[in-house]
């Protein structure tokens, strides 16, 4: 896969990265060689395998159905860039 | 609109299961609480901060599958759904992708005189988001996350719906079963239960149309007029020689209008992946018998049982029955008593109170036992059917006890023959003219005899007995 | 006296009042302060360090010491959230966030009376394996060429941890490891570094880089530390789904340096003309120590090998494209104004993460995305089967592997790198270890012709961390390296 201008724009899009002329002429450049690097799996035949998405094996751990709220609002919003009356903000969202 | 237009309409329920904490993390899901006071660190998706899942939701999520004839998976995998929105802090959310919780089933829904199957795609868990606020600044939205990680169960059916009656009827019965398993409140004003509907229209014989999903309804009267609106503007605008386009729209409730829903405009891409931080959920199939076992009477069973116990109507067995709370109350005001007369106080005089107080039966004003009370009053003569109603709406308003209030009221029914026979020869002896014509012939005079002595009672007088005996003293 | 001190000879120092944990502390402290070039630290947490220190002397004057990291300093790669402490993962995107939590594993060491002098320095969300990747500069490798002046790269991700060991900074150091990003800059500096089964160290409170994959561990100047770290910081967490519920285990007790019997596997496929002819020279050296010593040495063969790497580019991006999603400027960290909220995410993502970072989320997003998935993303999940069964099939037949820790020698940071493949390289012969979720462990073996430290590698069965130790103690006694960079930094 050779990445374009245009390809790596939608990438960027999903990714919510906005790029200027030089960052994406360079990734575009990088994303093809990475690629070229991965696609060497293509070759191998996997047909028959399942796939693993974590080694461990495990049952998954279960919780029981107890609530604590252990963290204040004052707490929650310590690191908050930006905050009124208790609330997280953001620019104006229209739905 | 045109005679062969057919719609198609699959419905996506969104079940907040009724559990004490959320879906991954240990915050408690009650409503109403200050904003972003229910939010733990897994919730607002700090740096670090991993799901640890909830048993207490994988069980009701089980049984809603039980409930709903589907077939339970041995395996679930939990994904990740990715993509960006200020009320979703981890940038993804945790869902049920490829391999869901629950499988396929049914179930049936009433329609007037005939039954519908309705097929069940699925039901997964996943998590909930926050909530936005964008009213309360011109600039900013605000966003509170209590809601975010709440455990809910999405039920998709399969698109068998043809009209908005059949969707609501879906939608209400999905509603009625799991509120009869106890695995979520239903409450739809409080969004404990919402739908997304997806709907198409076609020429009969056609292919499937091109589906617009409307997002978030949460009511049944917002589910009717949101189709109605949507089918015909698809016919309009298909007729108007133009295309569907695929989208996600809003129903606007002030406007009584679907409309395009902005923020989703953008094609999507959720790259779905197992989440890494899970592991795979192993259900044992034991435990899910045991689990069946357990499971409540249900509502078709429920509904079979009370035509086939009460000898009642089919239509009275469902009214009594779609709602699993309405069906213990009536169960206990039918136990050893008149059925006939438990079924009318029940269906019809208990719920127009109920629906002209907007109350549900939880928190009725009288209880069963209370109902209970007032038709053995009827039962046993003490009091008319005419002033049980008038003790009924007394006993709505005050804490009284039944008798305590036909005794206040004086409404004790006249059942002893003396003193009834006394207003009658009163009757006879001010209506002379009547008694001749009667005795003549007149037997219609009946009623008007009656109705004077009910009138010099106050409506006391034991109908049987007052009818007897007048009879009696005009035929002698 | 307080020079170069192992966890075992501070606990000493400490038991016989010899030296208080406060005098200690602060000549570490100190040694910092005098370090400044080689950029380890991102924070000195100064003013907690003192205050642990002070507590360990008064457990110590009521003889109540709770265990053998109690007074000892150690440092912790920006990765574990530190309760009211700045944890930035090196990346501008969290250079504002102090976490109001302290992560499991830091908490474990808390709990034994470890002193924390600060958090140090790693590739940007441990994405890289040279600690150039860090918004905060490069750290620079203590070691130096005979050759030259060039400053080197310590390795990395966990560069910080390894250069801060390797100085003298701290007595020993946390790392993560999701690619091999504790064992080669381990090797680069002259450490052991120990990378855990997968599921043996809680995950809780450490910035996610690739959740399947990340595990923390040690990074020690001996075998007998790193087995100390490791018991501290091991064992069941509820609040990590894939943390293991086996119980925890009494390394650094139970070590025992015999390799009598044991078999070690050789696997064929770390062979290469490639490998540089001194790092070929100590393997089979090591082989030799092995034998020596009574273990049976066989040649294995681990087909899958060179698959791993690809997948691993796979898998790790991918994972880490998601786990960096949560950094979006609403909640913690940075944010860049913006009329718009899509604005606001993509110029808050674009300002606050480094160009590595956004290469493996660009890269981590295109094999996840539709149409690509099951080309790439469930390909590379099949490829970890086959490599985590060519393992099973050899732990069958052998205790351990035996394998070079990297193929190369710390290198001059300023080298030119046009492909960013180049540096994926690195990782070699530590990815397949990830993959598979085994525990695998560098050890210093010498100094090349350049005076720089050259690391081998030896690898367990899942939970056989009890055996890597032993074995790992048994070439450490036998080769004795003792080798020290001159402090140039002064
Ligand atoms: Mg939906
Ligand atoms: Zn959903």
């Amino acid at each position: 896969m050779e990445f374009d201008k245009n390809s790596t724009l939608k990438l960027a899009k999903l990714a919510r990265l906005s790029l200027n002329a030089e960052q994406l002429n360079s990734l575009e450049k990088d994303l093809t060689s990475i690629v070229s690097f991965i696609d060497q799996l293509k070759e191998i035949n996997t047909e028959k395998i399942d796939p693993t998405s974590n080694s461990l094996d495990q049952d998954l751990i279960l919780r029981e159905d107890v609530a604590e709220n252990k963290l204040s609002n004052e707490d929650l919003l310590k690191n908050v860039p930006e905050s009124e009356l208790g609330f997280f903000v953001v620019p104006k969202v229209i739905e | 609109m045109s005679n062969n237009w057919q719609t198609v309409i699959g419905i996506e329920i969104h079940a907040q299961v009724n559990s004490k904490s959320k879906l991954f993390s240990s915050s408690s899901t009650g409503f109403g609480s200050a904003p972003n006071t229910q939010v733990s660190l897994v919730d607002a998706a700090m740096p670090g901060m991993l799901p640890v899942i909830n048993k207490f939701c994988i069980e009701q999520a089980v049984k809603s599958g039980l409930g709903l004839n589907a077939k339970i998976n041995s395996k679930s995998i939990f994904d990740r759904k990715n993509y960006f929105y200020q009320d979703l802090p981890q940038g993804y959310q945790i869902s049920q992708f490829k391999d869901p919780i629950v499988g396929e089933g049914s179930i049936e829904i009433d329609l007037g005189d005939e039954k519908k199957v309705i097929g069940i795609e699925r039901l997964h868990l996943e998590q909930d988001a926050g909530k936005s606020l964008h009213d309360q600044d011109p600039n900013l939205t605000f966003v509170d996350l209590n809601r975010s990680g709440i455990a809910l169960m999405e039920i998709v059916s399969k698109p068998d719906m043809a009209s908005p009656e059949e969707a609501v009827a879906y939608v209400k019965k999905v509603r009625t079963i799991l509120r009869y398993l106890d695995t979520c409140d239903g409450n739809m004003e409080q969004g404990s239960l919402r739908a997304d509907v997806n709907i198409s229209v076609r020429k009969e014989g056609d292919e499937l149309g091109t589906r617009c999903e409307i997002k978030n309804l949460n009511s049944f009267k917002h589910i009717n007029a949101a189709i109605n609106f949507e089918v015909d503007r698809q016919i309009k605008v298909i007729e108007g020689g133009d295309k569907i386009k695929q989208e996600t729209r809003l129903y606007d409730v002030t406007l009584d209008k679907t409309r395009s829903m902005r923020s989703k405009e953008d094609a999507h891409d959720y790259r779905y992946f197992p989440d890494p931080d899970l592991l795979p959920l192993k259900l044992n199939q034991s435990w899910i018998d045991d689990l069946k076992k357990d499971l409540p009477e249900l509502p078709d069973e429920k509904k079979a049982r009370f035509v086939e116990q009460y000898k009642i109507s089919d239509y009275d067995a469902e009214v009594l029955t779609s709602d699993r709370l309405t069906s213990e109350y009536f169960e206990k005001v039918a136990k050893n008593r008149n059925v006939k007369l438990a079924v009318s106080w029940v269906a019809s005089e208990l719920f127009a109170i109920l629906n002209k107080l907007n109350l549900t039966i939880e928190k009725s004003p009288v209880n069963s036992d209370q109902l209970g009370d007032l038709i053995d009053e009827i039962e046993n003569g003490i009091i008319s059917n005419r002033a049980a109603k008038e003790v009924f709406e007394e006993m709505c308003e005050s804490s009284k006890s039944v008798k305590e209030i036909i005794n206040d009221k004086g409404l004790v029914q006249i059942s002893d023959t003396t003193e009834i026979e006394k207003f009658i020869d009163q009757v006879l002896i001010e209506n002379p003219d009547n008694v001749q014509k009667y005795k003549e012939g007149k037997t219609k005079l009946l009623g008007f005899f009656i109705g004077e002595v009910m009138k010099a009672t106050k409506g006391k007088a034991n109908p049987g007995l007052l009818n007897q005996i007048v009879k009696k003293k005009l035929d002698n | 006296m307080i020079e170069n001190l192992t966890i075992e000879q501070t606990s000493k120092l400490l038991n016989d009042k010899q030296a208080s944990a406060l005098e200690i502390t602060d000549i570490y402290l100190k040694k910092i302060n005098t370090a400044k070039k080689l950029n380890c630290f991102i924070t000195v947490s100064e003013d907690k360090a003192i205050e642990a220190a002070k507590e360990t002397d008064e457990r110590i004057s009521k003889n109540k010491k709770i265990g053998f990291l109690d007074g000892v300093p150690l440092a912790y790669k920006d990765l574990f959230c530190t309760n009211d402490i700045l944890t930035t993962a090196s990346s501008k995107i969290l250079s504002n966030f102090t976490p109001t939590y302290e992560s499991t594993v830091t908490a474990n060491c808390k709990d034994q009376g470890a002193v924390v002098l600060g958090k140090l320095n790693c590739d940007e969300f441990a994405m890289g394996s040279t600690n150039k990747t860090s918004f905060y500069g490069p750290v620079i490798n203590p070691w130096k060429s005979i050759d030259n002046e060039d400053e080197l790269v310590p390795g990395g991700s966990s560069g910080g941890s390894a250069a801060s060991v390797a100085a003298d900074l701290c007595v020993a150091s946390l790392g993560t490891d999701t690619g091999g990003s504790i064992r080669q800059p381990a090797s680069f500096t002259g450490l052991v570094g120990l990378k855990p089964t997968y599921g043996r160290v809680s995950r809780w409170g450490t910035v996610a880089f690739a959740s399947s994959l990340d595990q923390a561990g040690p990074i020690a100047k001996t075998v007998e530390d790193a087995a100390i770290l490791l018991q501290t910081i091991s064992g069941h967490d509820n609040k990590d789904s894939t943390s293991s519920i086996r119980s925890n285990e009494n390394f650094y007790s139970n070590l025992d340096s015999s390799v009598k019997g044991l078999k070690i596997g050789v696997p064929k496929e770390y062979m290469s003309d490639d490998l540089p002819e001194e790092i070929q020279k100590f393997w089979n050296e090591g082989k030799k120590i092995l034998t020596e010593n009574g273990a049976e040495l066989t040649e294995v063969s681990l087909p899958s090998t060179k698959t791993a790497l690809p997948a691993y580019y796979i898998i790790a991006p991918a994972e880490a494209s998601s786990n960096l999603s949560r950094y979006d400027g609403v909640k913690y960290g940075l944010r860049v104004k913006e009329k718009s909220l899509t604005e606001m995410y993509e110029s808050t993502r674009s300002e606050g993460f480094g160009d590595e970072v956004k290469r493996r989320i660009m890269i981590g997003t295109y094999v996840l995305s539709s149409g690509y998935y099951d080309a790439y993303y469930i390909k590379a999940q099949k490829i970890r089967s086959i490599i985590k069964n060519d393992f099973d099939n050899v732990f069958k037949n052998v205790d351990a592997l035996f394998t070079p820790a990297t193929p190369n020698t710390a290198f001059p940071i300023n080298r030119e790198e046009t492909d960013p493949v180049q540096n994926y390289l690195n990782d070699i012969f530590t990815v397949p270890a990830n993959l598979a979720g085994l525990p695998a462990i560098s050890i210093p073996f010498g100094l090349d012709n350049s005076g720089l430290p050259i690391g081998m590698q030896l690898i367990t069965n899942s939970f056989q961390e009890q055996m890597l130790l032993n074995i790992s103690k048994n070439l450490q006694d036998t080769i004795n390296f003792n080798n020290r960079p001159t402090q140039w930094w002064k």
